[in-house]
């Protein structure tokens, strides 16, 4: 351990290598489930303002990244940091709307609460919620476009309409940099467009957003920045640059294009049983 | 998930309703309980206010239970209180404090038991919480049943904690029972937005560095708590019925937590309270059982009356909207079958119409006859003049 | 049920003679641990399917509900002047629709909407077992059927509810006039009316016999009609109704063991060929509810679900068979029954408990089983070779290890060849990569190097040998990374975002 890697009391400063300031850089991470990786040695840098997707088929351990990110799972080895810094220290900076299904919408609560939780983290213990909190919850949801429905009941929303009110929740925290799992899950297409125009105007300020993605066809015009993985990261870089056939097909284990199975090689005879919607890629 | 039409009854409203039936139903059982003999003794009094009290904080802390999927934990909790309550008199001898300290430590090692069991093996969760009810309740009974064939007469009542026993609550009970009431719901109040944020997303909680596992176990240890407190009371058999069932009802009263937990509170307290007078209505009428059966009315109440959310409510919906289709259709098939023909003031006999859109016609022609946009002679039925000829809409 | 009895003890006394059954029944001991190891047979059959079924706390609810079914039952019966008996099959019957009109209720509260499944099980019981406890109080006088039997049964006393059947030379003796052993005697008929004496010439007589009729053994031998005495077998009531309730159970697991087990593992493919799991669950739920009937007088109606799931969850901890499982919830629930009652008198484990405590152990039969099923239960938790909590630890240990050589290896493996291989390979730099505690690194490093994996090369950095090489890409291919391209760094583009 030489001496200047350690630059905090306890927590070991990675160099990295990347010729942009990564918001977000992800080194030698491994997460396993119960000595299974899910995640294997990735090595993944974000530069800032960019709008990425993480691409990959299912059990790539696409949302594990971003929960082992948020200190949700324990990590097997390798660090995150954000802005140069371990998670706890810029919490206030990192905003994340989860799936969609991972709560009951059933709970006895009103749209503009749920937003409002965003919130609750930085009023500290026992202080509630007050005006102030429910102006910037209001501004939020109308940034989404459900000011309307501020006093609903959240079962009775539309799935859209329930992504929108977690979109707004991780809004109202103002944070540079944003997970999301799987927003465009489940949504119609009006929705979709919408969303996607929210995380657009999310760019054009300046901030980062890292969204997991299912849907390859719509990889190319949703993002700039993606990342392809399964359990260990393909490749990962501008969206014109890594979302080739090539890389796609290694990455899907070489099922994407029939024609030519097992063109990316290696391992792929451990096929993927989810065989990307996009075949004609 | 209910339809945004069908929840458009709920409203603040609703909270008012119901909080009302609750305090009528405690105010009314008092001059009826007199009425039919009932002398409101001191012992009643006492019984009475614990039984109130007991049931606004089973009903508070229950409703988190309720929404935290974790109704069954309640019961094996309290099976799992009883060999904590034998050992503890082992120990201590018969204090009140001692037996309730007994039963919390001997709930809480049951809830470690079934999170290391249902971590660390193939047995998921509802087996391992089986297991420990009985396990835990067998140790418990052994234990009573070995207390009691010893000579000294001491153990009198403890027997109480198996079936709740009102006539053994005394003065002093209550104030232990009001004392650590008024503290757990204390700790509901300050850690409001805690409790509100892990029950409803504690992944998201976890990411905005909330204590999950701190806030979680606060919540268990009220829940413990609040089962310790109701043993003497409902025994450990009911008292799981008296943590959920309040908050099951308040539930499909209203949409904001708050609201929730509160009248979940009223509900309990007047389920306590009338089951105590109810059970002095005759010597040999068990207060704990009755308390469980007045909680479980309100649930019934609730589930089919409440506005927005109730059984009733639904129905009735359900059928308004099939009468609604019905009429609609009637009123599209008048309107082209008059284009058809160029007359659009051709009557229609309901001989055709039903032969045409099947029985459900009749319902769809009373209904727009009623509402005066269809008017019927001897030759059939046509529109009003003033009804408008363009087609309804959907459909 | 008389005639099914009658059958049963003819049966036993084709193995036995009636003086050995006699002598066996007659001890507490061997009734109740006979009675407690069918209770447990039969629970352990349909625990182990509620178990694999997700639906151990059905039982729960079950047998709660059928205390409503008895105490109904009972006071039904007390109505219309029949004399309450816990073993008539009316009851049986009755008490487990309640049974399984729980697990309805339970279906339909919850197909509501209005409230979760754990809310509706935890609100359809207590409801039922609070108004079974009002009723009993209020209404129930007199009957066998008390708090305390709810509890805990009286399993201890089942020897003393016998039946008596007699077998022996004959099974009634039917004394008519004719037998040398009447007796007969004469009465004028007309004596009184015609008003002459007997001895009159004119009377007309009639025999009469005073002793004719059928004479049950008992009565023929006190009436000196036999010298032998009675051949009578004392058979508990309550061994007939598990003993059958048992057979019921063993019948239908045993025919339907295939169909059970498909619908228990896959009900949509079991549906799809035609074996109609919804009936088969109602069937099971049934016996369930028949067997909770059953077992109520013994065990009352809260230890009988440690009956259902206890044994059936040690023997999950052992196996994955569920043929095996069936037979070990059997043995386990029935050793728990013997040395369950070998507690209760205060013996365990060759100790004598007795000693310990002034005044002598002594505590209730039916909860001390129950405590044994537990014990064996934790026993087999920590030990089981496979599914326990020691081997556990101990496998999970030596995995970590495994996995912690595999991340190492695998890193090196990963950044082998690359641009950045100094700075990410460099021996002394490791663990910021990393991020392990300093000497749990050491260890690693120390044994893969010592396996011949791993070596350091003239720069300082770590290099695969040919087996480490070898070692990773077979981690890769067993299976445990499915899925995955072949984690040689390939394609990591790295360019500049603003170009």
């Amino acid at each position: 351990m030489s001496p200047e890697t350690r630059r905090q009391s306890d927590i070991l400063i990675h160099e990295t290598a990347a010729d942009f300031d990564p918001v977000l850089s992800a080194n030698d991470l491994t997460v396993a489930y119960d000595a299974k990786p899910a995640i294997w040695d990735i090595d993944l840098q974000v530069p800032p303002g960019v709008l990425m997707g993480i691409v990959g088929p299912n059990g790539a351990g696409k949302s594990t990244f971003i929960k082992a990110a948020l200190n949700l799972l324990p990590r097997a080895g390798g660090s995150i940091l954000f802005f140069g810094k371990p998670y706890s220290q810029v919490r206030n900076r990192v905003g994340y709307v989860p799936q969609r299904d991972s709560v009951d919408w059933d709970f006895p609560t009103t749209v503009l609460d749920v937003v409002t939780m965003g919130l609750y983290h930085s009023l500290g213990w026992i202080r509630r919620p007050g005006r102030r909190e429910r102006d910037l919850a209001m501004t939020a949801l109308e940034q989404v476009k459900l000011q309307d429905f501020a006093g609903r009941q959240i079962s009775q929303l539309s799935g859209g309409q329930q992504q929108r009110t977690f979109l707004a929740r991780a809004l109202v925290q103002d944070a540079d940099l944003y997970f999301m799992d799987e927003p465009f899950a489940a949504v119609d297409a009006l929705t979709e467009s919408a969303i996607l125009a929210i995380l657009q105007e999310l760019r054009t300020r300046g901030k980062t957003v890292v969204v997991v993605h299912h849907d390859l066809q719509t990889v190319a015009d949703y993002f700039d920045w993606v990342a392809l993985l399964n359990v260990s990261l393909v490749a990962s870089g501008p969206v014109s640059e890594v979302f080739t056939d090539e890389l796609i097909e290694l990455t899907y284990g070489g099922r994407v294009n029939s024609l030519n199975p097992g063109s990316g090689g290696g391992v792929g005879a451990a096929s993927s049983d989810s065989a990307p919607h996009g075949a004609s890629l | 998930m209910m339809g945004s039409e069908a929840q458009a009854g709920i409203s603040d409203r609703n909270v008012w309703i119901i909080t009302g039936i609750a305090i009528l139903i405690l105010l009314l059982s008092l001059p009826l309980a007199v009425l039919f003999g009932v002398r409101f003794t001191y012992t009643l009094q006492t019984v009475t206010l614990g039984g109130a009290l007991l049931g606004a904080v089973s009903g508070t802390v229950g409703s988190f239970a309720v929404l935290r999927k974790q109704s069954l934990l309640g019961d094996a909790l309290s099976h799992a209180a009883l060999p904590g309550v034998g050992i503890a008199f082992l120990v201590a001898g018969r204090q009140l404090w001692a037996l309730l300290a007994g039963a919390a430590i001997a709930g809480l090692i049951g809830v470690w038991f079934i999170n290391l069991v249902t971590r660390n093996t193939r047995i998921k969760q509802d087996t391992a919480m089986g297991i420990v009810l009985t396990g835990w309740f067998a140790l418990g009974i052994g234990i009573l049943a070995f207390i009691q064939q010893r000579p000294d007469a001491s153990q009198a009542g403890l027997d109480s904690f198996i079936f709740g026993q009102a006539a053994a609550m005394v003065r002093s009970d209550l104030y232990t029972l009001a004392g650590v009431g008024a503290a757990l719901i204390l700790v509901i109040a300050l850690a409001w937005k805690e409790f509100k944020l892990i029950t409803f997303d504690p992944d998201f909680a976890a990411a905005n560095g909330f204590p999950i596992r701190f806030i979680t176990g606060l919540l268990l240890a009220l829940l413990v708590m609040t089962v310790v407190l109701g043993l003497q009371l409902a025994g450990v058999v009911l008292m799981v019925g008296l943590l959920i069932a309040p908050g099951v009802a308040a539930r499909q009263w209203t949409n904001k937590l708050g609201q929730m937990v509160v009248l979940a509170g009223v509900i309990g307290a007047a389920s306590g309270g009338a089951g105590a007078v109810a059970s002095a209505l005759d010597r040999d009428l068990p207060t704990g059982p009755l308390i469980i059966v007045f909680a479980a009315l309100f649930v019934l109440i609730s589930i089919f009356f409440a506005p927005g959310r109730g059984m009733l409510w639904v129905w009735n919906l359900r059928r308004r909207n099939r009468t609604e289709h019905a009429a609609d259709n009637v009123l599209k098939f008048v309107i082209e079958y008059g284009r058809s023909h160029n007359d659009p003031n051709k009557p229609v006999s309901s001989e055709f119409l039903e032969g045409v859109l099947g029985s459900s016609a009749r319902r769809g022609i009373r209904e727009l006859l009623l509402s005066g946009r269809l008017s019927a002679d001897e030759d059939g039925y046509r529109l009003t003049p003033g009804e408008t000829r363009d087609l309804p809409e959907g459909g | 049920m008389h005639a099914i009895e009658r059958i049963l003890v003819w049966l036993s006394l084709q193995v036995a003679s009636l003086e050995q059954i006699n002598a066996f029944f007659g001890s507490a001991q061997n009734t109740a641990i006979v009675l407690g190891a069918l209770i447990a047979l039969s629970g352990g059959m349909l625990g182990s399917f509620l178990l694999l079924r997700g639906m151990a706390l059905t039982s729960d609810a079950i047998s709660h509900t059928v205390l409503l079914g008895i105490v109904v039952a009972f006071m039904i019966m007390g109505a219309v002047g029949a004399i309450p008996d816990i073993s008539s099959p009316w009851l049986l019957i009755g008490a487990a629709a309640a049974g399984v009109s729980t697990v309805v209720l339970t279906e339909l509260l919850n197909s509501s909407g209005l409230l979760k499944q754990d809310a509706a099980l935890g609100l359809v019981f207590p409801l039922l077992f609070a108004l079974a406890v009002i009723f009993i109080s209020r209404y129930v006088e007199d009957v066998h059927i008390d708090e305390d039997a709810v509890m805990v049964g009286e399993i201890g006393i089942a020897w003393a509810n016998t039946n008596s059947h007699a077998f022996g030379d004959y099974e009634t003796l039917v004394i008519d006039q004719n037998d040398p052993q009447a007796e007969i005697s004469r009465r004028c008929v007309n004596c009184r009316e015609e008003g002459i004496s007997p001895r009159d010439p004119g009377a007309v007589f009639e025999e009469l016999c005073t002793n004719c009729g059928e004479y049950s053994p008992a009565e023929a031998y006190r009436a000196g009609f036999s010298d032998e005495p009675p051949v009578l077998v004392f058979w508990p009531r309550s061994i007939t109704v598990m003993l059958v309730l048992f057979l019921l159970t063993l019948g239908f697991v045993l025919l339907f063991f295939k169909e059970l087990k498909l619908s228990t593992f896959d009900p949509g493919l079991a549906r799809s060929l035609g074996f109609r799991p919804t009936l088969l669950l109602y069937v099971l739920m049934s016996l369930v509810s028949l067997v909770a009937v059953g077992a109520f007088e013994a065990v009352g109606s809260i230890l009988v679900i440690g009956f259902f799931i206890i044994p059936a969850a040690t023997a999950y901890l052992v196996t994955d068979h569920l043929g095996v499982m069936i037979l070990l919830s059997g043995i386990i629930g029935s050793l728990s029954s013997a040395w369950g009652y070998q507690l209760a008198r205060g013996r365990f484990l060759g100790l004598n408990l007795d000693r310990l405590v002034p005044g002598g152990w002594d505590t209730s039969i039916s909860a001390s089983i129950v405590v044994m099923m537990t014990m064996i239960f934790l026993a087999t938790l920590m030990a089981s070779p496979r599914y326990g909590l020691i081997s556990g630890i101990l496998r999970r240990y030596r995995r970590r290890r495994e996995f912690n050589d595999q991340v190492i290896l695998g890193h090196i493996y990963h950044h082998s060849g690359q641009e950045d291989q100094r700075s990410e390979l460099e021996a002394g730099s490791l663990r910021v990569h990393v991020q392990w505690e300093q000497p749990v690194l050491d260890r690693v490093i120390q044994r893969i190097r010592s396996r011949g994996l791993v070596e350091i090369d003239e720069e300082g950095c770590f290099c695969l040998t040919e087996e480490g090489r070898k070692e990773v890409e077979s981690f890769w291919q067993s299976g445990l990374a499915r899925k995955a391209p072949p984690p040689r760094k390939r394609g990591q583009i790295r360019v500049s975002t603003r170009d």
